[in-house]
């Protein structure tokens, strides 16, 4: 029997096995938290999938258009849906949503924005805004999403062939974040053309661009509209109001969306709300596994997790959750078996 | 304390005043003075070296005006063999995969101390090798010069194999007469860039547009020189990539540029840079068999006395001290003394035909 540590018996329950039993307490709860939290939300959204479903039942239509009348068009009244032409006319600066600074339009500038807003309200019968969850891969949904009159699309997503049948083609509006531009093409400051190409694949559509977010993001989004001017391409080019962008974000804080920064689905769905009369949202899912327990990626075209922090993604999911139960929207999330 | 100081130094001023008339007080010696003023009277005599003035230079021209000028063959091969020792032009002149390896550092000539290192983005814009067939056989050096103007040397330059121009020169039918349209390789300086077209951050199709008279020319851009040429020279390669434009970019070797630097520095040009002109004269020299030059006259009146523009296209004076264009006008006019090249100073037809025709 050799000598052992003479202090090892007399640290029984003292400072470090106590600190010890804490850390392992500490991550045990975080560990059930986690789990919890994973059934729970899955339980919430059962929840309301058992609600009426029938999308144009009388009931549903009222209460969805109270809604729209009160809440939506509260907010949406004081503002318009890109810019506010009238306005600009006569201001020669805009503040940015961050309030970093404050933007002088010029001339040139001001020779970019479109005379008129390009969309009214009420415009279309059926709109789909597709976001770029992992929940559209292998969902089959590219037909339904075609057959709306008017397709919003988030980020540049790449709708190539390989994903035809998942997401379509169609596209009305996509918009492009400033930082994609930043990072794929090298703020347009060098190469340009693979740019165009990315946006020729979009064929009509606009491309909408928050430039008057911050500071950072002006000088970009200017630039796709030269680049678009210089290779004659018919796309439109469209820049948020950044009022427009402050009352959206104000309203859904209002509805219980807490983030930094809205995400631009947010935005979307909302302007959505505004110009038709059905919204379908296809492939807004932020959870890593979709209503059935099975794993997903984030994106349905890569798995790159966002920067943790930023969006108020499962927030926002609820909320649309949320609004489908209600009636307001409507939000796929299995496979499509439609047309 | 502090208000009694300055009264005895006042004081004492007083007194030295007295005395500087009868005794200068000085630290040097007499004898070193003395020397001083000798040595400056001397100067004035003597002078070291004086560029000599415009007038001057005129009147030197004028007098070779009647002389038939011929090239001096031998004199042609010395000095490409002078510029090949130096230089190597056929090699160096433009950055080529060849002469830059990826992962060589390259020092920029016309910074203190900055180099880049060659990485695989920048080496895929280089071609293999210097795309020209060499040697040339006839070239054409054209500078703006305001001389050019109603000189009707548009054919002339235009006969030759290969043209050179400076700096993105204007070439719209109102010039063709007096200046050709005719383009191999055209220079372009980052600062026009950044001036005329807002470094190509923004719109590029004037760019674009304004180069279209070039047709196939290379437009040959000092990346590699200062700190912030580099940006708009690979922009400008990129912009000409994505229209699928018919113009290619070749990049100045700042090796090239630095040795040219000292070889005319070692001739007696002090500037701080050489002109771009004296540059591609030099490149030519290597190059080409024969080369003629035209519209090289850094002065304002021509060699009738008559008060011209600086350039062709505009009256735009430089800054002043950055070039040495006097200087650099002497050597080039020294190597058309001597054969080796040929400077095109008169109008090329007689303005009275042209008029008539």
């Amino acid at each position: 029997m050799g000598y052992s540590d003479p202090s090892s018996s007399r640290d029984l329950l003292g400072n470090r096995t106590l600190f010890f039993i804490f850390i392992c307490a500490f991550a045990v709860v975080t560990l059930l938290q986690q789990i919890l939290y994973g059934r729970n939300y899955l339980k919430r959204y059962f929840e309301f999938y058992e609600g009426p479903l029938e999308y144009n039942s009388t009931k549903c239509l009222e209460l969805r258009h109270d809604i729209i009348e009160v809440k939506v068009l509260s907010m949406v009244k004081q503002t318009e849906l890109f810019d506010r032409w009238k306005n600009l006319q006569m201001l020669s600066k805009i503040y940015f949503m961050d309030t970093s600074g404050i933007f002088h339009i010029n001339q040139e500038i001001f020779k970019m924005f479109p005379k008129d807003m390009p969309y009214h309200r009420s415009q279309f019968k059926k709109c789909a805004v597709v976001g770029n969850g992992g929940i559209l891969k292998n969902s089959g949904c590219g037909r339904e999403i075609d057959s709306a009159d008017f397709v919003f699309r988030c980020n540049l997503p790449p709708i190539s062939e390989k994903y035809l049948t998942d997401v379509g083609v169609k596209t009305d509006v996509v918009t492009v974040n400033p930082s994609i531009i930043t990072e794929r093409f090298h703020k347009l400051e060098k190469w340009r053309k693979p740019f165009y190409n990315v946006l020729q694949v979009y064929e009509n559509a606009s491309v909408l661009l928050p430039a008057f977010y911050n500071t950072r993001n002006t000088d970009v989004s200017i630039r796709v509209k030269y680049v678009l001017d210089d290779f004659e391409s018919q796309q439109a080019v469209y820049y948020f109001h950044p009022q427009y962008l402050i009352n959206v974000s104000r309203y859904w804080l209002g509805q219980g969306v807490r983030a930094k920064r809205i995400s631009t689905g947010l935005i979307l769905v909302t302007a959505a709300l505004e110009l038709c009369e059905e919204v379908h949202l296809f492939g807004f899912w932020a959870f890593p596994m979709n209503p059935s327990g099975i794993f997903i990626t984030h994106h349905y075209y890569d798995n790159v997790k966002p920067r943790p922090g930023f969006h108020a993604m499962p927030s926002e999911i609820f909320n649309f959750l949320h609004m489908h139960s209600k009636g307001i929207l409507r939000v796929h999330t299995g496979t499509c078996s439609c047309c | 304390m502090p208000e009694r100081g300055p009264a005895p130094r006042r004081r004492c001023g007083r007194r030295m005043a007295g005395l500087a008339w009868k005794w200068p007080r000085t630290r040097l010696p007499v004898g070193a003075s003395a020397l001083g003023v000798f040595v400056l009277c001397w100067l004035y005599i003597f002078p070291v070296y004086r560029l000599p003035d415009e007038k001057e230079i005129v009147q030197g021209v004028l007098l070779q005006q009647g002389k038939a000028w011929r090239r001096n063959h031998t004199a042609v091969a010395l000095f490409r063999k002078l510029l090949e020792e130096c230089c190597d032009p056929a090699q160096l002149f433009a950055m080529t995969k060849l002469n830059s390896p990826m992962g060589k550092n390259l020092w920029f000539d016309g910074e203190f101390l900055y180099s880049v290192t060659i990485d695989n983005a920048t080496y895929s814009l280089f071609p293999q090798a210097t795309p020209f067939q060499l040697p040339l056989k006839k070239c054409s050096v054209v500078g703006n010069g305001g001389i050019l103007k109603k000189s009707g040397c548009g054919k002339q330059i235009d006969q030759a194999d290969f043209v050179m121009r400076c700096n993105l020169p204007p070439l719209s039918s109102e010039y063709s007469k007096d200046v050709g349209s005719k383009t191999q390789l055209v220079t372009a300086n980052p600062s026009i860039i950044q001036k005329r077209f807002q470094n190509l951050l923004w719109s590029r199709k004037a760019f674009v547009d304004s180069v279209k008279v070039y047709n196939h020319s290379y437009i040959y851009m000092p990346a590699f020189s200062m700190k912030t040429g580099t940006g708009p020279s690979l922009r400008v390669y990129y912009t000409l990539k994505d229209f699928g434009a018919k113009q290619a970019v070749l990049f100045a070797n700042p090796n090239f540029l630095r040795d040219i630097g000292k070889f005319w520095k070692s001739k007696g040009i002090h500037a701080k840079r050489l002109s771009t002109g004296l540059f591609l004269v030099s490149a030519a020299l290597g190059l080409c068999e024969e080369v003629t030059i035209y519209g090289f006259w850094p002065f304002s009146v021509d060699l009738h006395g008559k008060f011209i523009s600086h350039h062709y296209y505009d009256n735009v004076l430089p800054d002043s001290g950055f070039h040495a264009m006097p200087e650099e006008f002497l050597q080039l006019w020294f190597l058309h003394k001597s054969g080796v090249l040929r400077m095109q100073l008169e109008p090329c037809e007689d303005p009275l035909i042209q008029s008539s025709a």
